[in-house]
């Protein structure tokens, strides 16, 4: 099942363990600058509030796929965490294979959706060993930002892809470890733990960007970063793939989002310069114990926004002036934190 | 004085201790913003006043759901006060016709997200 909690989803298989959950929250963010050179990630400036789609007047396409809704400003961009529940006397959380797509299309390998996992090329995620995810997975270690471009612009990696600018938003399907599996890998201990919980705070920012013409935005490939994706490190059989829950996470642009809802959507947030010059951190993330799956070469070859606009004759993204980040802060999987109040 | 809502709060914090130095009293004070010394205090139950934002945060820092731990202290997070205010008479009756119910029937009624045609 999947409930609306605190602006995040949570996913539960009750069923199959009690605290068989992982938490999803879209975190607002810097969009890095779209200028060639790789980016340390950005920080995380507090989650997207979320909209139950049945609570409202919304698209019929919209009511069809059933799921959430959330406000984006056009050239906004966000990152995606992963926060599953610290299981004391197992010594991890529990594990889950989490899939991400964007208007259908993989977000690790930019094939078409499918409702099921693929070891060959690897398009899941494991939520023990990934705790975030920030855009297209286009070379190993190296990911192009997810950031908000109207739907029918032409931007989205879905319409670079298809040719076709049909679905939009984001699409989440989540498959639980088999519980027999979990017994046996993780039986139960009396005081050793070997993982700690992913714990952030969110927290609010300031600066100006563009109001979207759309009523529906798709995600775009921005500016480039050093992200790891990590290789699964369980056998494919550990995955109970006949068990899985999914959501369609519809992302209205502001003025929509004010007009379905009658909330004012989060503040734009800063600047990549804004908060360079302020000397606010950034940060890398590494897990030495964990591999990293290659990058897609269908993605690979997506445009981003910035060269997209240059073939259409455009000017996207206003704000794109490349920055020198000088406060780096590294984090190693014993403490998960890129959020909170800067 | 509230020895639950400080016991509760001791034994997680000091379980997850166990596994990371960060959840010391002091790096947890600090990341909460609050003194240590009246961490400790309200973890030996000498005093019970936190806000509903250091208890959403305490929550946060400790993987614990909020309104538990707002529960544990005596109050309702603000957002759930609203809802009441709203509509007094049905979501008092509600809550009233709900107390006896086994948590498994109250789970048939939480909402989840719908999945559709996609």
């Amino acid at each position: 099942m999947i409930e609306l909690k605190h602006d995040h989803l949570v996913f539960s298989f009750p069923d199959i363990h009690p605290d068989a959950k992982i938490s999803i929250g879209f975190q607002r963010t810097l969009r890095i600058p779209d200028d060639g050179k790789t980016y340390p990630l950005p920080p995380g400036l507090g989650v997207f509030p979320l909209k139950h789609i049945d609570d409202y007047t919304v698209p019929p396409a919209w009511a069809r796929h059933g799921g959430v809704m959330l406000p984006m400003y056009q050239s906004e961009a966000m990152w995606i965490n992963f926060n599953t529940t610290y299981i004391p006397d197992r010594g991890t959380a529990y594990p889950f294979a989490v899939k991400v797509a964007t208007g259908k299309i993989d977000a690790l390998t930019g094939t078409p959706w499918k409702n099921k996992l693929t070891r060959d090329p690897q398009d899941y995620m494991i939520s023990t060993r990934q705790p975030w995810l920030d855009g297209y997975c286009v070379e190993k270690d190296l990911i192009r930002q997810f950031v908000a471009m109207p739907l029918g612009s032409g931007y989205s990696a879905e319409e670079q892809i298809t040719g076709r600018a049909e679905h939009g938003g984001l699409q989440i399907i989540v498959y639980p470890m088999r519980k027999e599996v979990f017994e046996r890998r993780f039986p139960k201990i009396e005081r050793t733990a070997v993982m700690e919980p992913f714990i952030g705070a969110p927290a609010a920012g300031e600066a100006v960007l563009c109001e979207a013409e759309s009523f529906d935005m798709g995600l775009a490939p921005g500016g480039k970063m050093h992200q790891e994706i990590y290789e699964d490190p369980f056998n494919f059989n550990d995955w109970d793939r006949d068990t899985h829950s999914r959501c369609f996470i519809h992302i209205a642009n502001s003025l929509v989002w004010r007009a379905i809802t009658g909330d004012v959507p989060p503040t734009v947030p800063f600047t990549a310069k804004e908060y360079t010059n302020s000397g606010l951190p950034w940060f890398e993330y590494y897990d030495d114990q964990a591999k990293s799956i290659d990058g897609s070469n269908i993605l690979a070859k997506l445009k981003s926004v910035i060269q997209k606009g240059m073939d259409k004759g455009e000017n996207p993204l206003p704000e794109n002036q490349g920055v020198t980040p000088d406060n780096i802060r590294v984090i190693k999987p014993g403490n998960r934190v890129r959020e909170g109040d800067f | 004085m509230n020895d639950i809502f400080g016991t509760y709060i001791r034994e997680k914090r000091t379980r997850l201790q166990q596994a990371n130095k960060r959840y010391s009293l002091r790096q947890t004070a600090a990341r909460i913003g609050i003194e240590p010394s009246y961490l400790s205090k309200i973890e030996r139950g000498e005093q019970s006043y936190l806000s509903e934002e250091k208890i959403s945060a305490l929550a946060l820092d400790l993987d614990e759901d909020p309104d538990v731990l707002l529960a544990l202290n005596g109050k309702i997070s603000r957002d759930i006060q609203e809802i009441i205010r709203k509509r007094p008479q049905l979501f008092a009756r509600l809550i009233r016709e709900l107390k006896n119910m086994p948590d498994q029937a109250v789970l048939k009624l939480v909402r989840e997200v719908r999945d559709g045609d996609w």
